[in-house]
């Protein structure tokens, strides 16, 4: 898309211009001789159009985040007629100074951090070579590309409730390693049940739903590499490890880029799937940053704490624009 | 290529799509969702095993008065609680809702989404509702002054007024077995006390290591707080000492030996918890104990009805009141019966006297019966001598477990007045979870963290 103003087209329909008349046998106009519209009313009709789209992103979009940043300085529950401003408590209240608050959101900070780690890393090295064994594929890569993709697709809540029941104590997982002589893997509290292994789970709940369209990117950059670099590398000798490591790697990094923006993201401001499959439980063990901020919200019972909520939901803002800079300039691309 | 357009149908273009966006917009006004005639009332609960029950008593109501009710439910807890948020602010709430007693009706109306009620709960309406709970939803001096800080949730309320009158009552606490899970492990009465009950479960637990347990919602996390510890405490140290495990003094909290004595005790569950108990909500675990994945479920009186919706009779059960220690400070310790669940006014109702005739009508003595059997739970009416026979065996051994003097009845609705104002139970029972079931921390350990919680709550009202 260009935002460039069009030069006006002499005798094109609708492009207006110095001259009110368009020659009667200009292309488009069918001969007709019709007077041109006037500038300005042209301008008001592309107006009137972007009028509504623009109205709705004042209102759910400007009003919205001004509303909720105004918010992050006050104490209100949503309901009572009046805000009452607190100035900048609430963000020194949540970073180290409420005793009943910061040490909640250091634990969740902690097990943020965990997956901010974990989920973008695990997706990356699941993602990429599975792009690179599909990209070779010759014969139903469509099909299988279909079939990788199915997680993205099927991704919601009743996805993460089955999880949820293949991941109990009597669940799919424990039944299949017990089936295949592994039952001392198995969990007998469940995957989600232990501490120890509930935030791995949880983990790797998150990545299998990151994988599809990570595979989808990194598929879509290797169709994009010129086949004769690759050819000029296995000229030099260059084995499908080296090539792959050594020529691609370096030439999908900007997909890997996206791919670490969009996971570090989902990883610090997610929490659907933890809701749902935990409530950041057992204990306290999987709470997250985002699933803080969204009891802080909603799951006090009304209690005055939406302004605490606003805050912690831009600390979270902060450190992602933070992160997304360094991230973007790490993996920016240097061929 | 180039379409051409008319100006009529640009400009109706034009005009369709603003009118689409601010379509979308009005959308999220919206308008009260009660609407209809002035003979119809809409009623939300959060109760399922009140459902059925309401709309037989709806059905009544209408030949008596040619009024309709439409009983809408919305489970569970959380999704009822954000639908009632959701809709107050888009003014789409019914006329009357079914609320949590002491605690949402003053919050809820604080927040201006219930009217008050306070100058029609009395006379015939007032005297039909059993005594003990006659003040639930009343705005009395100490909710009042609890209310004070800007930090409580209900604060703005003002004394005397009543946001909620009592539709249900009962209490936590109340321990289901299964009747033959019991008999082949050779019990067939209830545990007397807190040591017969910790042998009765590891009795079921040899006959069956995965099916024997005991299954609790921990994964709501005030649960084993509310329905284990704190009655188990009650009873072991009687009120003063157990009020003492929330207040200031060192010598008293929970890292004093009285606060280690009655984590050691809770502790003691370990062994027994089924499978996952950590992991299941409140309805699950029920679920559980119904599919006969646990020989024991720790619930409240409202449970009955919820395992019979899940396929167990009355009879299949043996329902008693979580047993106190023997050697304990209140050997016999009486569950003080509360007002479970309350009927609200909202602010918004266009009909509110029918709609307090509706409520009023639910409170009658032969509504309550019929309630009490087709919902398997307990009325606030009082129902006079017939009780045991309306309520059936089952209810009635459970309503015997309310039973008790002021000295020994646990009375689970004192709140705030001897924690920290704002004191958050799901803190204290993440702490509990990493004790039992999870062996995340000793005795000594969670003690330690009960007792920098509650300072921290102390600290904070400060």
């Amino acid at each position: 898309m260009t935002t460039a103003p069009r030069k006006t087209v002499p005798g094109a329909v609708g492009t207006g211009g110095d001259s009110h008349r368009t020659p009667a046998a200009a292309p488009g106009t069918g001969g007709t001789g019709k007077p041109r519209r006037p500038r300005s009313y042209e301008a008001l009709t592309g107006y009137l159009f972007v009028g509504p789209a623009v109205i709705l992103f004042c209102v759910m979009g400007l009003y919205t985040v001004g509303y909720g940043f105004a918010l992050s300085f006050a104490t209100w529950n949503g309901f009572t007629p009046n805000w009452t401003w607190v100035g900048l408590d609430n963000y020194a209240d949540l970073l180290w100074r409420s005793p009943v608050y910061a040490p909640r959101v250091r634990h969740a900070a902690l097990n943020t951090l965990w997956v901010m780690i974990a989920s973008p890393a695990l997706t990356v090295a699941v993602s990429f070579p599975l792009a690179v064994l599909l990209n070779r594929v010759r014969r139903l890569q469509s099909v299988l590309r279909s079939v990788y993709f199915l997680p993205y697709v099927t991704s919601g809540v009743a996805v993460f409730f089955a999880w949820q029941y293949i991941l109990q104590p009597d669940g799919a997982i424990n039944y299949l390693l017990d089936s295949v002589g592994l039952g001392s893997l198995s969990q007998p509290q469940g995957w989600l049940g232990n501490p120890s292994t509930a935030m791995p789970t949880m983990i790797a709940v998150t990545v299998w739903g990151h994988v599809p369209v990570a595979m989808l990117l990194y598929l879509t950059g290797l169709q994009g590499i010129d086949r004769s670099v690759l050819e000029a590398a296995e000229l030099d000798g260059a084995g499908w490890w080296r090539t792959n490591a050594s020529v691609i790697w370096p030439l999908v990094r900007p997909i890997t880029a996206i791919v670490m923006l969009l996971n570090l993201r989902e990883s610090l401001q997610g929490f659907q799937t933890f809701l749902v499959m935990t409530n950041g439980g057992p204990g306290d063990h999987t709470n997250v940053l985002g699933l803080e901020a969204y009891r802080l919200a909603f799951l006090k019972n009304l209690a005055p704490t939406l302004g605490l909520a606003s805050a912690l939901g831009w600390i979270l803002f902060a450190a992602a624009l933070v992160l997304a800079l360094i991230n973007l300039r790490a993996l920016r691309s240097k061929t | 290529m180039r379409i051409p357009f008319t100006r009529n149908v640009r400009l109706a273009a034009v005009a369709a799509a603003t009118a689409l966006s601010l379509t979308g917009l009005s959308a999220c006004g919206g308008s009260s969702g009660s609407g209809g005639d002035a003979k119809s009332l809409e009623m939300w609960t959060f109760k399922q095993s009140h459902v059925g029950a309401l709309r037989d008593a709806a059905a009544e109501f209408k030949k008596q008065t040619g009024i309709t009710v439409k009983v809408e439910a919305y489970t569970p807890d959380d999704a009822y609680t954000t639908k009632v948020q959701s809709a107050a602010k888009t003014g789409d709430l019914p006329d009357v809702l079914e609320v949590h007693s002491d605690g949402e009706d003053r919050t809820l109306g604080a927040a201006g989404i219930l009217s008050d009620l306070s100058g029609d709960f009395k006379g015939d309406w007032a005297g039909r509702i059993q005594q003990s709970v006659q003040q639930s939803g009343l705005v009395t001096a100490q909710r009042f002054k609890d209310s004070q800080p800007t930090t409580a949730k209900d604060h703005g309320i003002k004394e005397g007024q009543r946001f909620s009158v009592p539709l249900t009552v009962g209490t936590f606490g109340i321990v289901y077995a299964n009747k033959k899970m019991l008999a082949e492990a050779g019990i067939n009465k209830a545990p007397a006390d807190w040591e017969e009950f910790l042998a009765a479960l590891k009795a079921t637990k040899a006959k069956n290591g995965t099916t024997g347990g005991l299954a609790l919602g921990l994964k709501v996390q005030s649960t084993g707080l509310n329905w284990v510890l704190q009655p188990l405490a009650f009873s072991q140290l009687g009120q003063s000492a157990y009020e003492s495990l929330f207040g200031k003094d060192k010598n008293a909290d929970f890292a004093s030996p009285n606060g280690l004595k009655v984590l050691g005790m809770y502790n003691a569950l370990t062994p027994y918890w089924m499978p996952g108990a950590q992991t299941l909500t409140i309805d699950q675990a029920d679920q559980a104990f119904a599919q006969g994945k646990a020989a024991f479920d720790v619930g409240g009186t409202f449970t009955l009805a919820f395992l019979q919706q899940n396929g167990m009779k009355p009879d299949d059960v043996l329902a008693f009141g979580l047993p106190s220690p023997k050697d304990g400070a209140i050997p016999h310790r009486a569950l003080g019966p509360l007002a479970l669940t309350g009927l609200s006014l909202t602010a918004t109702s266009e009909k509110p006297d029918n709609a307090k005739k509706w409520m009023e009508f639910l409170s009658q003595q032969k509504v309550a019966a019929q309630f009490a059997k087709a919902a398997s739970d307990v009325p606030a009416t009082e129902l006079g001598a017939d009780a045991a026979t309306v309520l059936g065996p089952t209810l009635s051994a459970l309503v015997d477990s309310f039973k008790g003097t002021p000295r020994t009845t646990y009375d689970p609705s004192r709140g705030n007045e001897f924690r920290a104002p704002g004191y958050e139970q799901d803190d204290a029972g993440a702490i509990l979870a990493d004790l039992t079931p999870l062996r995340q921390q000793s005795v000594e350990a969670t003690a330690k963290k009960l007792r920098e919680l509650n300072a921290s709550y102390w600290a904070a009202a400060q």
